[in-house]
């Protein structure tokens, strides 16, 4: 027995480290160069959610995804292979979001996630530039008389347990001396619910989530948001590491919905400014003059298609969260910096 | 009389027996109405709820603020979402047709006239086919239907069906090899039942989907889906085996060797005295361990694929439905419910047929 062990542990061990060094070969070779694999396959692979996650990604009547998130991710197979036909969005979970972009299941997460130092420097993965920023708020009942954080003092706030959320009230509470109880549900829906159901005086969650909530309330105007944020996240679409090219071009597709949103050029007038460009930068992004294409490896009307099938970043906002959704939630801090918002479009030149 | 004589039991009719159990002291007379009180008072509510004052239709969503009942709309409006996830909505009939095939062929399998290999095989390699052309598509100028848009009811039936028609051969050549003679083969089995037994269902399917990929060659990987069908039918197997091993043990030594004095061959023992005495015997816990199996389905959503608890909450995911995932919950308990019951009364109807427990 004592010799059949001493022969197994170490072929269990050493076929142990063969498969990890087989993983980490696999893995660079899937780092290569993703623009390449995507136009070879001719379908773009981009990451949808096992359920929803409203507004974001959700499923339409008709058995299609829809969703902010999902625009891009339309949006970005626009710029790459024309159009979003051959848009593939592959359903994963939160846990499966990085292993499956490491593995090839996706070429990109877009999917409110946001950028971590964590991630970004262990999980091999890139981030884009922020393409959204969501704020931790708390809600509470209009009748508690005031919005400010001390209003709490000895209350009760609902959260769903385990979630970075939930430690961010913790903490946030904790800084600033306010007594508070905190009740943990696993499911979104139950704690909504208990808030609803008044076994707690305020509910903690992430901005687009809380403000619906907020909506399918009986009065949404008996809630109120608290008056300090607890953090904001910027949400950032996520790449391998070590495929520069592939970078540019999701931070690039980005940035053309907003210079297009800056020079008002919707997807109903892109082809006037495209005929008569008001000054270099429109000329530029639809093409007028070569360049924005060759630099990225893409066809030079890549940024004119985008914004002519998918829309600008106000178009994408307004359909999916703003007045043109169910939502009808204020841009707010997603509007361009002209407007009072955090969004800074890159300068083309 | 005498003392030797057996008295048969008096006859005490029906509404004599319900006095005696329920109604036999005045507390007992207290306790009985209070429970049929409740009982009844809790049925009128879900009664009420469910069917009186609810609003069935999806065009009528706007009146569900006001009714204190179910809000039977939401369904109505998204039921495609939950039988079918993400399929395209033209090619609907598709997957209707497919899943109508899949059940009948479950059904078909349970009637005794296909209990023979050839017939089994045969049904189920129809079946599966036909279930298959028609969800995937690429033939018959029907369009190719890739598996990540899979979903819903047919994604359930679809991997239930093919981890157990896996899982069920693989089960019964483990739990054969297991009690081989042979004592490499017997060790072997046992460390591979063991291994399968030891892990969480959940690490395995996470490792098929998420793991494998970088580790095994590309040409092996296949399609995600067919990765976590595979490592569930090895644990479905794993369990079965030792199911259908305790069948086995509990057939009389001596029969075995009876047959092999008559000179009967390994695979006619087997085949007609070990197996169908094995199944007789562990009835219960199969059909037990397919009953799991059924309900378990609902952890592939974890490794993201949208079976039906998935799709349920993309039903109600959404603007104006999100207050009403209760009744999404209940529609699809009442899903599972029928799947599972007529499973469970279908154990019941062939353990009376076999006679199990009066042998």
């Amino acid at each position: 027995m004592s010799n059949f062990k001493n022969r197994i542990i170490p072929t269990v061990i050493a076929s142990c480290f063969a498969a990890l060094t087989l993983a980490s070969t696999s893995a660079s070779a899937e780092n290569g160069d993703t623009l390449k694999a995507v136009t070879d396959r001719g379908s773009l692979l981009c990451s949808g959610h096992n359920g929803s996650f409203p507004p974001f990604v959700q499923v339409t009547d008709d058995n299609k995804w829809s969703g902010y998130d999902i625009d891009y991710c339309r949006a970005l197979a626009v710029a790459v292979l024309g159009s979003d036909d051959n848009l593939k969005v592959v359903p994963i979970s939160w846990a499966q979001r990085f292993p499956s972009l490491q593995s090839g299941d996706v070429d990109v997460i877009i999917k409110a996630t946001g950028w971590t130092m964590g991630r970004d420097t262990e999980l091999g993965i890139q981030f884009s530039v922020p393409y959204f920023v969501g704020a931790t708020n708390v809600m509470m009942p209009k009748e508690l008389g005031s919005t400010a954080p001390e209003t709490l003092e000895g209350g009760s706030l609902c959260a769903n347990a385990g979630t970075s959320t939930e430690r961010l009230a913790a903490n946030f509470f904790k800084s600033r001396g306010i007594e508070i109880e905190m009740i943990t549900f696993e499911k979104s829906e139950e704690t909504r619910e208990a808030y609803f159901a008044g076994r707690c005086d305020s509910l903690v969650g992430w901005g687009p989530n809380l403000a619906v909530t907020r909506q399918s309330a009986e009065n949404p105007d008996d809630h109120a948001m608290m008056d300090v944020a607890l953090a904001l996240e910027p949400e950032s679409a996520a790449m391998r590491q070590g495929d520069d090219n592939w970078v540019d071009i999701v931070n690039w597709m980005f940035a053309a919905t907003w210079i297009a949103e800056a020079n008002g050029i919707t997807s109903a007038n892109v082809d006037e400014h495209k005929a008569n460009p008001a000054d270099s930068t429109v000329e530029k992004l639809l093409g007028v003059t070569p360049g924005i294409g060759e630099r990225l490896g893409l066809s030079d009307d890549w940024a004119y298609n985008v914004i002519k099938q998918i829309g600008n970043s106000a178009e994408i906002f307004d359909r999916n969260i703003g007045a043109g959704s169910v939502y009808k939630l204020d841009r707010g801090l997603n509007a361009l910096w002209s407007d009072g918002g955090v969004i800074v479009p890159m300068i083309l030149d | 009389m005498t003392d030797t004589t057996y008295h048969l039991p008096p006859q005490i009719s029906f509404s004599q027996k319900l006095k005696n159990s329920l109604f036999a002291t005045p507390f007992d007379f207290f306790l009985t109405l209070i429970c049929a009180a409740l009982f009844a008072l809790l049925l009128y509510w879900f009664i009420d709820w469910a069917f009186i004052s609810s609003i069935w239709r999806a065009e009528d969503e706007p009146l569900c603020k006001e009714a204190s009942g179910a809000c039977w709309s939401v369904i109505d409006a998204r039921h495609r979402i939950i039988f079918f996830g993400l399929f395209p909505f033209e090619e609907h009939w598709r997957s209707t047709v497919a899943c109508v095939v899949m059940i009948a062929t479950i059904v078909a399998s349970c009637v005794p006239w296909f209990w023979t290999a050839i017939r089994l095989s045969a049904l189920w390699l129809i079946g599966f086919s036909i279930f298959y052309i028609l969800m995937h598509g690429g033939v018959f100028g029907l369009s190719v239907i890739t598996p990540e848009r899979w979903g819903g009811l047919a994604l359930t039936i679809f991997i239930f069906a093919a981890v157990s028609i896996i899982g069920m051969p693989l089960s019964i050549v483990l739990a054969l090899g297991r009690r081989s003679k042979l004592p490499v083969i017997a060790k072997l089995f046992g460390l591979f039942i063991d291994f399968f037994r030891s892990l969480p269902l959940l690490t395995i399917l996470f490792t098929a989907a998420v793991i494998t990929p970088f580790v095994l060659p590309g040409w092996l990987q296949g399609d995600k889906l067919y990765r976590v069908i595979f490592g569930f039918a090895l644990f479905f197997a794993a369990y079965q085996a030792e199911n259908i091993r305790a069948g086995l043990q509990a057939i009389p030594l001596g029969q075995d060797e009876a047959g092999l004095t008559l000179g009967l061959k390994y695979w006619h023992r087997v085949s007609r005295i070990q197996l169908p005495q094995a199944f007789r015997n562990s009835l219960p816990s199969i059909v037990n361990q397919f009953v799991i199996t059924f309900k378990e389905t609902s952890i592939v959503t974890i490794v993201g694929f949208f079976e039906i608890l998935a799709s349920g909450s993309a039903a109600f995911g959404t603007g104006k439905w999100t207050v009403h995932y209760i009744e999404v919950y209940v529609f699809i308990g009442a899903i599972y419910f029928i799947f599972v019951f007529s499973l469970s009364r279908y154990g019941a109807y062939l353990e009376r047929k076999l006679r199990v427990g009066h042998v």
